[in-house]
């Protein structure tokens, strides 16, 4: 008696035979599959894709910027400055006191009695470090910022941000026009354009004046709040070692405020876009299998005598339903390749038209043809046993 | 001479109200090189027959030694790998596949039986000569006449070279003609030494064969043997 094994690829061979019997069947049967594995490759893809532009756009903004706020006066040293931009990551750090909230002091321009525009106005008043413009990313949009010189000299010179500038009507500083802070006059070398930080919106309406002066002549105190920007990918990090840095005798009166973690943004934002979908795309794969398992079960009932005709060949029942195992797999897997091609076809359609870069995983590319052919497999599983239960003498009197 | 078959005692009944002996006390025995016809009415058992002794169905009761090995004793799995290696099927609606070509029909006789492919191909083209059919190898059965594809079914049930040639009605669904040239083909492999057993109803099919039984009521009846050609 010879042995009874069946190689797989005649196993396959008798499989791809099956199926390829009845080709529009065959055709109909995949689709399922294609529907279900194109839904959830597309919802994937695209929510990825969503994500990673959402993510982006939110990294060039604000993903750099980090803020120390101290909430116990003094535990900042203006030295201390140093130590945080030495870290690396870090481009640009600047320390500021601020006047009091809702103790701003009067600041006028020139004695012009001009009924139009109210004498006085309360205006916030900064002292700061020559980093400031690059730490608060508001350039210099008219004349120059202080320097090293004026901090040493306790210069009299202030910088205007761009909202108080227009408030107090200055707009040149070729003429040395003057503001009064607090009645003392200062002289005004430049005005800086709208800072780039949204959390800063303070800028815009202060007077910046070096510390050293500020010191001096409006009594501000020490440094309250540290501005940081970093190197892309830095900002999590700073934020670590920012408190460490700048104080290191109590970390913990500073308060740091650093951008979400890009990472989990992007992860929430596509779990957002991704939800309902999602359940789209399984209901649409629980329908192609069961498509394929009744196709499958007609299948067998329709091919009764053939599989008598197998089994009085010599196959055993593990071969018969081995061969409906594998045809039904091999449609899931057929659904699976197309679904995913049309699914990854889509995302890039979809990129296109909104000017997005396409981002697939390339898991989800790999994983979607062998989770159809999963799918095949698993809903092949009644119909297979149904086959390999039939008794040959009656399957071989059943339909041809 | 060897036996091939040998049946002792054998008896297969169905349940029912009363239950039905299809089978009752059979005893047969067909040696290499035979061509035995067994002919009887619808309802005589001739199908119940044929299954047993193509290993599709066990008796009740009594003995069935194939090639001198006992068979009802054996499990589902070995009685399988006997039928695949030991027995050739012909059926009377010959059992192609209508979209396999002729020679993959052939093929597919030695699928299980643990051949290689191109073990299978050779012997497909050797079995296809046998039976004079080389000439429509890649043929769709569709497109041959009904003589035609019994003989394409006969070469895939000698592709294993079996001990034995179990014809179901092998002439059933074939005009007179036909039916010559098929019975034709049948004397030609007793010629060459195939053991033949042809169940059938019509007295001359089974009057071609050497040796007639007849089946009445589930029991052979031996006819005076048929005459030599």
């Amino acid at each position: 008696m010879s042995r009874t094994g069946v190689r797989l690829r005649d196993l396959l061979g008798e499989a791809l035979g099956g199926i390829g019997s009845r080709p529009a069947r065959t055709a109909l049967t995949v689709l399922g599959t294609v529907l279900g594995i194109g839904t959830l490759v597309t919802t994937l893809g695209v929510s990825a894709t969503a994500g990673n532009q959402i993510a982006g756009r939110f990294d060039a903004a604000t993903a750099t910027e980090v803020t120390v706020t101290v909430a116990v006066p003094g535990a900042v040293g203006r030295a201390a400055l140093g130590n945080l931009r030495r870290l690396n990551g870090v481009t640009a750090a600047s320390g500021y006191s601020r006047s009091r909230k809702g103790d701003e002091l009067p600041v006028r321009s020139t004695l012009l009695r001009d009924p139009s525009r109210a004498a006085l106005r309360k205006v916030p008043v900064i002292g700061t470090d020559t980093a400031f413009p690059a730490a608060a990313r508001a350039a210099v949009a008219t004349g120059r910022f202080f320097d090293q010189g004026h901090l040493d000299r306790r210069d009299r010179v202030a910088v205007l941000g761009t909202e108080a500038a227009r408030q107090l009507g200055v707009t040149r500083v070729g003429n040395q026009p003057a503001v009064f802070v607090d009645d003392q006059a200062f002289t005004v070398i430049g005005i800086l354009g709208t800072s780039g930080r949204t959390d800063q919106a303070l800028v815009n309406n202060a007077v910046v004046l070096p510390w050293t002066t500020a010191e001096r002549t409006v009594r501000a105190g020490p440094v309250d709040t540290v501005l940081v920007t970093t190197a892309l990918g830095a900002a999590p990090l700073i934020a670590a070692q920012a408190p460490v840095a700048l104080s290191p005798n109590d970390p913990l009166a500073l308060q740091v405020s650093a951008p979400p973690d890009p990472d989990s943004l992007r992860a929430g934002v596509a779990q957002d876009v991704s939800g309902m979908l999602l359940v789209l795309g399984l209901v649409s794969l629980v329908v192609g299998a069961l498509g394929i398992a009744n196709v499958t079960l007609v299948t067998v009932l329709e091919r009764t005598a053939e599989i008598g005709l197998r089994r009085a060949l010599g196959a055993r029942r593990r071969h018969i339903a081995a061969q409906f195992l594998a045809e039904s797999m091999i449609v899931g897997l057929l659904g699976g390749i197309v679904g995913a091609s049309t699914g990854i076809l889509a995302v890039v359609v979809i990129s296109v038209v909104r000017d997005w870069t396409p981002v697939i995983d390339g898991t989800l590319a790999a994983g979607a043809p062998l989770t159809g052919a999963l799918v095949g497999l698993v809903a092949g599983l009644y119909p297979a046993s149904r086959a390999a239960a039939l008794q040959p003498a009656e399957a071989l009197r059943g339909p041809a | 001479m060897t036996e091939v078959i040998r049946l002792t005692g054998v008896g297969r009944s169905f349940p029912g109200d009363p239950p039905v002996h299809v089978l009752a006390g059979v005893e047969l025995t067909v040696r290499r090189g035979d061509y035995v016809g067994i002919v009887g009415p619808s309802g005589s058992g001739k199908s119940t027959l044929l299954n047993v002794l193509g290993l599709l169905d066990r008796p009740d009761t009594g003995s069935y030694l194939l090639e001198g090995a006992e068979t009802t004793a054996l499990g589902d799995r070995q009685r399988t790998a006997l039928r695949g290696a030991r027995i050739g099927f012909v059926f009377q609606s010959f059992h192609l596949m209508d979209y396999r070509t002729v020679e993959e029909n052939v093929m597919l006789g030695g699928l299980y039986t643990g051949l290689t492919r191109t073990q299978r191909r050779d012997r497909a083209a050797e079995a296809l000569d046998r039976v004079a059919m080389s000439h429509r190898r890649t043929f769709l059965p569709t497109r041959l006449s009904g003589g035609e594809r019994q003989r394409v079914a006969i070469a895939r049930a000698l592709i294993g070279a079996p001990a034995l040639l179990l014809c179901d009605e092998p002439t059933g669904n074939l005009d007179s003609v036909t039916t010559g040239a098929v019975l034709d083909l049948f004397d030609e492999l007793r010629a060459n030494g195939t053991t033949l057993l042809v169940i059938t109803h019509d007295d001359t099919v089974a009057g071609r064969a050497d040796r007639r039984i007849r089946l009445r009521d589930g029991r052979p009846v031996p006819v005076a043997a048929g005459a030599p050609r």
